[in-house]
């Protein structure tokens, strides 16, 4: 529908817990903020009001689409809604986490970091 | 953990965290408000488990801060967006996005431009320190006595001591003195005032000092303060001036100081100076004279009292004058004093006719934000289709309203630059009018409070022109959708906006073209109407006798017989005369009253009259008529019989018409007498809309005047002798400066230069309303044209002439045209009763105007209808019939 904002501009940090919340699976909104909250151990913590500015941004640029299917009533709540990592989501998250990964890289040639960590 | 089970406290909404979500954009809240609501809520749950109370302070902190800092970049990318579409939007239709932008621009100018004017002069304290509690004190101690209140040094000296309610009082007197000591000399209106006049006012000087209380005392050396705008006219601006000493009055005056530029009142003086430097003021005689009413006072209410209260204050001092000083006052009626709030005082003549001109402006940018609006419901028309298709995308109403509210309002906002380009461009034009009537025209500039109101403007015509549209797109936005957005369900709606909408345009440039019509018929009637004299080929100047050096009659007529004598030797010259003042010379009337030998005496009507002096030939030379007996001639002479002349009104007022010539009056209760000789037509003396008053004048050489003008009946252009009399002049008595130089055609023209000015700004206002209201039918009938192509095509094939074509469509536009035609007439009918003051020998409901204008209108609305129509006609049917 619309096109991606500006593929240029870097994810914000912010953008990129939630991508890669998604990741792993489909999630709803609450889901995503804890989900964040416990990888990050608490350091990247998002609320409902910065959640979902963001969530609208992903959804327009395309990276994530709501899911149609949703599970049993009995777990259900029908304000709840599912987000799914789209291919192009997936794409943009990877090359997010190339570029960190070269600047990881060129830290540790500058000795920046101590030691080889395994991804 | 992903499709976890919701807890069960999560239904409950939490009416701070909706109060909170209202800062967020109505879209975004529809989209995730309550999704936001539930993550909120399972949040809370968790934080109640875990029993931490700080844990749900923390939330609400977490969740304020998020929807804090959400908030207004989700706005500003809407309006981004809204905008960017907007001016693509524009971009392709370029044309009317530029009618749209000159119309509004042209209502949005007149207002901007209406308003700096009305804001500099009725909104805005005045420019003095206490401008609120400044009064302008008059006294009546005549029942009924109009113009100005004047009062005598002991009146002064009484209310000073005597009145609880006022902080200072001050006088203030006008004269014409004469300037020594430049290249050559100079007539100088002069201001006469106490020395804290200006602290009253709250006026500091700009170069140099105030007046002190010494420059005041009896003696005192004279000083002067220049008015700024003087000192820049006749010394450039020079602060050196300030120590220089100048001749007046046959004393060194001395320049103190200059003043500021402020609203000066009731002259425009070019200098200053102190009552003890006035000889008429400083005199003995006029100091202990209870009746030399000669002073116009001022004064500062003290702070907390009303205006009210300071008049019965005062007036109480006047009453107690009356008891003790009983042979100064009416014995029939208890003088008064009148107060009058300064501003008021200021504002007064310029007041109506600026309400006016902003009620016509108003008008002027309702019939634009009318025709835009139009505009806007024909384009609507074309993108019919692209609104039900957003609208089907899941675009909310309120995303599409909000989206015709930004496109009206860029078309606004440039609207508005254009419209205070056009003010800025016009306020100078403006200013110079509003001169004429308050001194308070210098204040007028556009500054923020101007830009302000434009700003203030712009909004208000981007909601009265977005919302129109947007309110006739209610209904079904599917159907819209359905049938391709030219014949939608919503399209018959539409067409009754739009004609209503050519209706109020209609109707209104009605209203303002009667306005104009009235005001330009009245202006026709002020140039036309019989004065009583005839202007053409008369000089007229002005002039102040030395009063130092005139102080004798002998010598005052002296001068006039030697300058009389040189005029009237000039070959151009037919005739000349002095006299104490001429028609509509704006010198205050000077009225006198007078017994009638024979008449019973009645103290509540007593004759009063208008009263001048006047050489022999004045009447010839101005074309005034004697209607019977003589005009005065070399018999009439200080020694002679005292003889009088008088004018028509007066025969017909006290006469009852029958000719009075050789009856007798008297001018000082019956101790002197004075002989009628003959009876002159009526003059129009103050203003051309005035009827001629009474009038009766007397010999020059028996009454001289201090202030005499000169007029000369010439052969040819008389500005042509001009400077050859100013030689004369000078000849006579080489410091004799001459006043005002101009033709009586000039003196008369700019004596209706007001309404001339009036008239020109309605008539310009009208043409503007006429212009975009038949812009605006125009427009609407192309429209109708553009979408009945098919049915033109239809009804051409099955063998429609195209005059027929055009008879149909003219019938259409001209419908709505006389719809409005006649709603405004009804209008103008119950509106125009309100103008009647500003009019002239023409009744607010003039038949002609009327007549004239409707058929203006007419002939207007039907030429922009032809347009359309004659394009209808030439529709070629085949190509017409494939339109689908």
């Amino acid at each position: 529908m619309s096109k991606l904002s500006d593929p240029l501009t870097p994810l914000t940090p912010a953008m990129f817990h939630v991508l890669l919340a998604l990741a792993g699976d489909d999630l709803h909104g609450y889901a995503i903020l804890k989900d964040v909250e416990l990888r990050t151990d608490g350091e990247v913590k998002l609320s409902t009001g910065t959640l979902y500015g963001i969530i609208k941004r992903l959804l327009n640029d395309g990276l994530i689409i709501e899911r149609r299917e949703r599970p049993s009533a009995a777990n259900d709540d029908e304000r709840r809604r599912y987000y799914r990592l789209t291919a192009k989501g997936r794409e943009v998250a990877a090359a997010e986490a190339e570029r960190l990964e070269k600047v990881v890289a060129l830290a540790r040639s500058r000795r920046l970091l101590k030691r080889t960590q395994t991804a | 953990m992903n499709d976890g089970t919701p807890v069960r406290d999560s239904k409950q909404r939490s009416r701070p965290l909706q109060l909170l979500m209202r800062l967020l954009p109505a879209e975004f809240r529809g989209d995730y408000g309550p999704e936001m609501e539930q993550v909120f809520a399972e949040q809370r749950e968790e934080a109640r488990r875990s029993g931490d109370k700080m844990g749900i302070l923390r939330l609400w902190w977490e969740t304020a801060k998020g929807i804090f800092t959400t908030a207004p970049s989700e706005h500003w990318s809407m309006l981004k967006q809204d905008t960017g579409f907007a001016m693509r939007m524009m971009r392709k239709n370029l044309g009317f996005t530029i009618a749209a932008i000159i119309v509004l621009g042209l209502g949005i100018g007149a207002n901007t431009a209406i308003f700096s004017v009305v804001n500099a002069v009725l909104l805005k304290p005045l420019p003095f320190a206490h401008g609120e509690r400044l009064l302008m004190l008059s006294q009546r101690t005549v029942p009924g006595g109009g113009g100005v209140g004047r009062s005598s040094v002991p009146e002064l000296i009484d209310y000073r001591a005597q009145s609880r309610s006022m902080d200072g009082i001050v006088e203030y007197h006008n004269m014409q003195f004469i300037l020594l000591g430049r290249a050559e000399p100079e007539r100088v209106e002069t201001g006469v005032v106490s020395w804290n006049f200006f602290d009253v006012f709250g006026v500091k000087p700009l170069v140099g000092r105030m007046f002190e209380p010494a420059d005041e005392k009896p003696g005192a050396p004279a000083v002067l303060l220049l008015s700024y705008e003087y000192w820049l006219r006749s010394f450039g601006g020079d602060p050196t001036v300030v120590g220089k000493t100048f001749r007046m009055n046959d004393k060194p005056h001395v320049v103190i100081g200059v003043l500021p530029p402020f609203p000066q009142y009731p002259h425009a003086n070019d200098v200053y100076m102190t009552s003890a430097a006035c000889p008429f003021r400083s005199s003995p005689e006029m100091i202990a004279n209870r009746k030399g009413r000669m002073l116009r006072l001022f004064g500062t209410m003290k702070p907390g009292v009303t205006p009210g209260q300071a008049q019965a204050d005062l007036s109480t001092v006047a009453a107690t004058m009356q008891r003790d000083f009983p042979t100064a006052y009416s014995k029939d009626d208890t003088p008064k004093m009148e107060v009058t709030p300064l501003k008021a005082e200021l504002t007064r003549d310029a007041k109506p006719t600026m309400l006016f001109l902003l009620a016509a402006a108003g008008f002027v940018l309702l019939i634009a934000c009318a025709n835009v609006a139009n505009l806007n419901l024909a384009r609507m028309v074309r993108r019919g289709r692209e609104m039900g298709l957003r609208a089907a995308m899941g675009a909310s109403r309120v995303r599409l309203f909000r989206q015709l509210l930004t496109e009206s309002f860029i078309l606004a906002f440039g609207g508005g630059l254009l419209g205070l380009l056009l003010a800025t461009s016009g306020l100078k034009i403006l200013t110079t009018f509003i001169a004429r009537f308050t001194p308070r025209a210098n204040e007028i500039h556009i500054d923020a409070q101007v830009l302000f109101f434009t700003l203030g403007i712009a909004a208000l015509v981007s909601i009265l022109t977005g919302t129109a549209p947007a309110l006739a797109r209610r209904g079904n936005l599917a159907a819209a959708l359905k049938e391709g957005g030219t014949q939608s369900t919503t399209g018959a709606r539409r067409s009754r906006t739009r004609g209503a909408l050519i209706v109020a345009q209609v109707a209104v440039s009605f209203l303002l073209l009667i306005g104009a019509g009235l005001m330009v018929r009245s202006l026709i009637n002020l140039q036309r109407v019989d004065a009583g004299f005839r202007p053409e080929n008369v000089l007229t100047v002005q002039m102040s006798l030395d009063f130092s050096k005139y102080m004798s009659d002998p010598s005052m007529l002296n001068f006039s017989d030697s300058l009389l004598e040189k005029v009237r030797a000039m070959p151009q010259v037919t005739s000349a005369a002095m006299s104490g003042e001429f028609p509509l010379d704006k010198s205050p009337a000077f009225n006198n009253e007078f017994l009638i030998e024979g008449r019973q005496a009645n103290p509540n009507d007593k004759p009063t009259a208008e009263f001048n002096a006047v050489t022999p030939d004045y009447f010839r030379t101005l074309g005034i008529p004697i209607l019977s007996g003589r005009e005065f001639d070399g018999r009439d002479r200080p020694d002679k019989l005292r003889v009088a002349i008088v004018n028509q009104s007066v025969v017909n007022h006290y006469f009852h018409g029958q000719d009075p010539v050789g009856r007798r009056v008297s001018f000082d209760e019956g101790k002197n007498w004075t002989e009628i000789v003959g009876v002159a037509g009526d003059v129009r003396e103050r203003e051309l809309s005035q009827t001629p008053k009474d009038y009766v004048c007397v010999p020059y050489a028996q009454y001289p005047q201090m202030a005499p003008g000169l007029v000369a009946l010439t052969q040819g252009d008389p500005m042509n002798i001009a400077r050859t009399v100013v030689t004369h002049l000078y000849e006579v008595d080489p410091n004799q400066p001459a006043g005002k130089i101009q033709s009586l055609e000039q003196v008369r023209s700019e004596s209706i230069a007001a309404p001339r000015l009036t008239a020109n700004l309605l008539g310009l206002f009208a043409l503007l309303a006429l212009a975009i209201a038949a812009a605006g039918i125009g427009g609407v009938m192309a429209l109708s044209v553009s979408q009945r192509i098919h049915e033109i095509g239809v009804r051409m094939a099955i063998g429609a002439r195209p005059v027929e074509i055009v008879a149909m469509i003219l019938r259409q536009g001209m419908g709505l045209a006389l719809v409005g035609v006649l709603l405004g007439l009804a209008a103008a009918f119950a509106l125009t009763q309100s103008v009647r003051t500003f009019l002239f020998g023409v009744t607010p409901t003039d038949p002609l105007t009327f007549v004239g204008v409707a058929a203006v209108l007419t002939v207007a609305a039907c030429a922009a209808c032809y347009i359309p129509a004659r394009r209808a006609a030439r529709i070629d049917p085949l190509r017409a019939l494939r339109v689908e």
